[in-house]
């Protein structure tokens, strides 16, 4: 019995299950909150993934999740400004719960793994990904200003 | 215990796919996909296939949404051509 | 064809092949079981040519042919996307208007886009040692470039992007490809074959013969062929404008 698969499993089942449920139903502004927060659960599953496996390689997946998730959600936040700006999307609670969240499994990780290179890139990750999703949540609450054509 | 990700990872790539096909609205679909993409890096990474994982990641999740969005928003603006009357 | 018979072609041929699928998993070896004949034969051929990455041994080294066939069709669907998406001559080039963008917004993607540069040339030079390889680390880096037009504007974006440039390096990557596999026969030995270069010290940066250098070229062909590719669709949906009157007739 593995406890960080375990953990891996509940985030997935329980967060990306919920965010999967936002992402096909609703608004256009709670779809795109929910492909955010899918993001910021899958990179903390990922990363315990990796700790499950004893497998420290498997935490670049996390990485470039960590770096090219909340680019989505710009691409997301600034090609759908027009359908967002009359009813911007704002879920400050869901983002800093979720950001909660990928802190304590980094904190976790850092905790349990030896100094070294290995802590430093989890911390990377760690900052790529909750920096990233609360500046894609900034984003996606009025980010871009109306442009006609850019 | 293994499994049970496996199955979780594998019940997430079926209904994200579902949902992919059912939603007609590009935009929505567009972001459909993009969790449908995380959700299979997941899955490829449980089945121990990184470097899929890693391809579907890099490719699904900024560059397939820009190119949607991109083509839909040139479809959108092009203005309509007069049809001649039959 | 009428809608009936349609519907009777796709239930057959839909029958056809669930039969064939169920049939074919019937005799799936059972799932997580340890005998597998062809990845022990890859893990032994990778580890005899000190590659750490089994993955990046058989896709460079040990069915590099087959990476050649991908690259290519890679590059001419891109080819294929910059001759039907060039600008036509009922179209002109209207000049790209500056977005709004919110501080915040504007300082993540300037401070982002150098780490993401550099986590993809990560991603390709540790193709040989961990997950990863030229292809995701190429998209990584092209992505990054186009953090520029999400925290600015298009115009930023075209400066730093002479598309001549990637163009050629596109071409000039995928040769390098071609070149280094003819360097092989050349040697005497077949097309691609790794035996050129010392196998070097396993699990550093330089091991693994010509893997490295095949990777590093499929790396910059597809960084080049993405930012191509991106670029003849952000022109599309950003610069080039239907000219007005199309359609309409003209008095002679």
């Amino acid at each position: 019995m593995n406890g960080w698969i375990l953990a891996a499993a509940l985030v997935l089942a329980g967060g990306v299950g919920a965010t999967l449920w936002g992402v096909a139903s609703g608004p256009l502004r709670r779809r795109v909150i929910a492909q955010n927060l899918t993001t910021a659960l899958a990179c903390p599953a990922l990363l315990l993934l990796a700790q499950g496996y004893d497998r420290p390689s498997y935490v670049d997946v996390a990485l470039v999740l960590a770096l090219l998730g909340p680019v989505g959600t710009l691409v997301f936040a600034r090609l759908l400004a027009d359908e967002l700006t009359g009813d911007p999307p704002r879920a400050w609670g869901a983002t800093w719960a979720v950001a909660g969240l990928g802190t304590v499994v980094v904190a976790i990780l850092c905790a349990v793994a030896a100094p070294g290179r290995a802590t430093a890139k989890l911390l990377v990750t760690g900052v790529l990904l909750i920096g990233g999703n609360v500046v894609a949540s900034r984003a996606l609450a009025g980010g871009f200003g109306g442009v006609r054509r850019g | 215990m293994t499994d049970a990700v496996i199955v979780v990872a594998l019940l997430l790539v079926a209904a994200s796919a579902t949902v992919a096909v059912a939603t007609r609205d590009p935009e929505r679909q567009a972001l459909v996909l993009s969790v449908l993409g995380v959700v299979l890096a997941v899955l490829f990474t449980v089945l121990q296939a990184p470097d899929v994982g890693l391809s579907q990641l890099a490719v699904g999740s900024a560059v397939t949404p820009l190119l949607l969005l991109l083509t839909v928003r040139k479809v959108r603006r092009r203005p309509r051509r007069k049809e001649p009357p039959p | 064809m009428n809608r009936r018979l349609r519907l009777w072609l796709v239930g057959v041929g839909g029958a056809g092949l669930a039969a064939l699928l169920v049939a074919a998993c019937l005799d799936l070896p059972r799932f997580g079981g340890d005998r597998h004949p062809y990845g022990d034969r890859a893990v032994r051929a990778s580890l005899s040519r000190h590659t750490a990455n089994t993955i990046s041994s058989v896709n460079f080294d040990q069915r590099a042919f087959d990476t050649l066939g991908e690259m290519s069709i890679l590059f001419a669907a891109v080819l294929g996307c910059v001759v039907l998406l060039r600008q036509t001559r009922d179209e002109h080039r209207d000049r790209p208007e500056p977005a709004e963008v919110a501080r915040p917004v504007r300082g993540y993607a300037l401070l982002v886009l150098p780490v993401a540069l550099l986590t993809g040339l990560y991603v390709i030079a540790h193709g040989q040692l961990s997950p990863g390889g030229g292809f995701q680390g190429g998209v990584v880096a092209a992505t990054a470039l186009h953090l520029l037009y999400l925290g600015a504007d298009y115009r930023a974006l075209e400066r730093v992007r002479p598309i001549g440039v990637f163009e050629v390096g596109d071409a000039l990557s995928a040769a390098a490809y071609l070149v280094t596999g003819l360097a092989a026969v050349l040697a005497g030995t077949a097309f691609l074959t790794n035996t050129l270069l010392p196998y070097g010290t396993f699990n550093t940066l330089s091991s693994g013969g010509t893997v490295p250098l095949l990777n590093a070229a499929i790396g910059m062909e597809v960084a080049c062929a993405v930012v191509v590719l991106l670029a003849r669709f952000l022109d599309q949906a950003v610069e080039i404008e239907q000219d007005k009157g199309e359609g309409e007739v003209r008095a002679p």
